[in-house]
């Protein structure tokens, strides 16, 4: 074959590679326009909104606070389902890696800035590791371009915070997202689908704009950063039984709420449950006493 | 160059050059109608999943709560004003329900094609109706109204399906609004005002379960009320049927506590 029918069929035809349409790469800073609180103050009790099962809400009832003091769990970074909806992860840098041999983008990479974590986006095509290999805070990431939009999809998560107030997700989980680049900005839309912990998809989305000025400053967190915060008998983990957290009626109680609505399950995400909150009594502190 | 090369050639730089003519927002092909042209299927029933700022958009929060809006000091004067009984008595009920807002607030729509060159929206909340103009030799007739004057046109995208999982060329509405009466960009009174100039991005979505989604990207650039572009985002998911389509008037809950 003559080298141009060559190099004119493999550009056509070359299977292995995804072809990058937008380029993502840059240091972006969140846009907090949104799910204020939902973001990082999140109350104990506020489940609103949250396609939550039965299983879901009460490990979420039974998380303490304190647990992010104990030294085994100081250096766990957010989890790739939660770290794009954080304020403590309001910076994010993306690059490319590119093959030296084909010159072509194989891969996308991420590090935010709480913990450092770091992901890879894999744009070659691979597939996904075995069900039975290692789950990781970051998970595993294959993407693909459909249009402007690059999709990607995260398997092998480790069970983790889907917002700070003990919801969590299952190691079952697996997430879909959206990347949109226009000019500046980059929305990031995420899906969580998860059979343990929720009954129907979760979305939410978040907005970057391109801050070429971001200053990223190291955040280790290792032996040397763990310390001892708060004394305890070895084993000892913070924990609510059932029935025993105190604090879950907050939430409704604060905001003049329904005490049925904080607790959450996929009505509440429907706009005919404004509807429903109209039969229902808010909350007050002498009932929840 | 043998003739097989030079067909190969030639096919290779059409393809490349309709990317790149698309890439650059132009014009790809003759067609007539905005709705021959477009390159996603928004029509249908759709209805807001509220999972984000639930607070805020499922009940009304309490005055003065503009948590995380980007309000100049007029704009938190205006809003530590308000008063929803003054509004109801002076006929402004559907300030929360103008275009600066209507996404946010929870509810069904349907997208039609009122002709070949309008989409039309439609919401049960506030039975509010959005026109959205592709023909851009129309004009408004220069009266503001609560959903204000929108031009819209497709943003077409390069994508020519090379490579693993490459998809066929897709595309997004662009819309742009203008010439609305000053209203809320919260139940609660935060406000935007009648220069408020509005972009939106509408980004059509297939997920593996066979769920189909839009999300909304949506800027508003208020320099009376607002410091720097408030962005949101919003997300609607479609249904197989409209039976729960409830078209309600503008009325909004008495603020929480």
């Amino acid at each position: 074959m003559k080298p141009l029918l060559f190099l004119i069929l493999a550009s056509l035809l070359s299977p292995g590679l995804a072809f990058a349409q937008i380029d993502l790469a840059g240091d972006w800073r969140g846009v907090s326009h949104e799910d204020t609180f939902s973001r990082g103050g999140v109350v104990i009790g506020e489940y609103v909104g949250l396609p939550l099962t039965d299983g879901g809400r009460l490990r979420a009832d039974s998380w303490d606070p304190s647990l992010l003091t104990v030294p085994e769990h100081q250096c766990i970074p957010h989890p790739v389902t939660y770290a794009e909806h954080s304020y403590a992860m309001n910076q994010m840098r993306i690059w490319t890696v590119i093959d030296p041999e084909t010159a072509q983008v194989v891969a996308i990479r991420k590090r935010g800035t709480w913990m450092e974590p770091e992901r890879t986006i894999w744009l070659d095509g691979r597939r996904p590791p075995p069900e039975f290999a290692a789950h990781t805070w970051q998970g595993f990431s294959t993407g693909r371009w459909e249009g402007n939009m690059l999709t990607v999809t995260t398997t092998h998560i480790k069970s983790g915070h889907l917002q700070m107030n003990g919801v969590t997700t299952s190691d079952d989980v697996t997430m879909t997202e959206h990347f949109i680049r226009r000019g500046n900005y980059l929305t990031n839309i995420t899906i969580l689908n998860d059979p343990v912990y929720l009954t129907e998809s979760f979305i939410r989305s978040s907005t970057w704009v391109l801050d070429p000025t971001l200053n990223f400053v190291p955040y280790p967190c290792g032996p040397n950063e763990v310390v001892v915060e708060i004394p305890r008998p070895p084993g000892a983990v913070p924990h609510h039984l059932p029935g025993t957290n105190k604090l879950l009626a907050e939430f409704a109680t604060i905001h003049g709420l329904p005490a049925e609505a904080a607790r959450g399950g996929a009505e509440t995400m429907y706009p005919e449950y404004m509807e429903k909150m109209k039969t229902m009594k808010p909350a007050t502190a002498a009932a929840t006493r | 160059m043998n003739r097989t090369t030079f067909v190969l050639a030639a096919t290779c730089a059409i393809v490349g050059a309709a990317d790149v003519a698309a890439q650059r927002g132009q014009r790809i092909d003759p067609v007539t109608t905005a709705q021959a042209a477009a390159p996603v299927d928004l029509t249908g029933s759709w209805v807001s999943i509220v999972t984000e700022d639930w607070r805020w958009r499922m009940v009304t929060p309490p005055k003065g709560d503009y948590a995380r809006v980007p309000l100049t000091p007029e704009g938190r004067k205006v809003a530590d004003t308000w008063d929803l009984t003054r509004d109801v008595a002076q006929g402004n009920q559907c300030r929360p329900f103008g275009a600066g807002n209507i996404m946010r607030m929870p509810g069904r729509l349907q997208m039609t094609w009122s002709d070949p060159h309008t989409l039309k929206i439609e919401y049960d909340a506030g039975s509010q109706t959005r026109l959205l103009h592709f023909d851009k030799s129309r004009k408004p007739s220069g009266e503001r109204t609560w959903q204000g004057w929108s031009v819209a046109e497709w943003e077409f995208v390069g994508g020519n399906g090379r490579g693993r999982g490459g998809s066929a060329r897709g595309g997004s509405l662009k819309v742009v609004t203008t010439g609305m009466r000053a209203g809320y960009l919260r139940k609660n009174g935060v406000p935007y005002s009648e220069n408020m100039v509005m972009t939106e991005y509408f980004d059509r979505h297939t997920e593996p379960n066979g769920d189909d989604w839009f999300t909304v990207m949506t800027i508003i650039d208020d320099s009376r009320y607002l410091t720097q572009p408030f962005v949101l985002t919003t997300s609607f998911k479609k249904e197989q049927d409209n039976l729960k389509w409830r078209p309600t008037p503008c009325e909004i809950a008495p603020p929480l506590k």
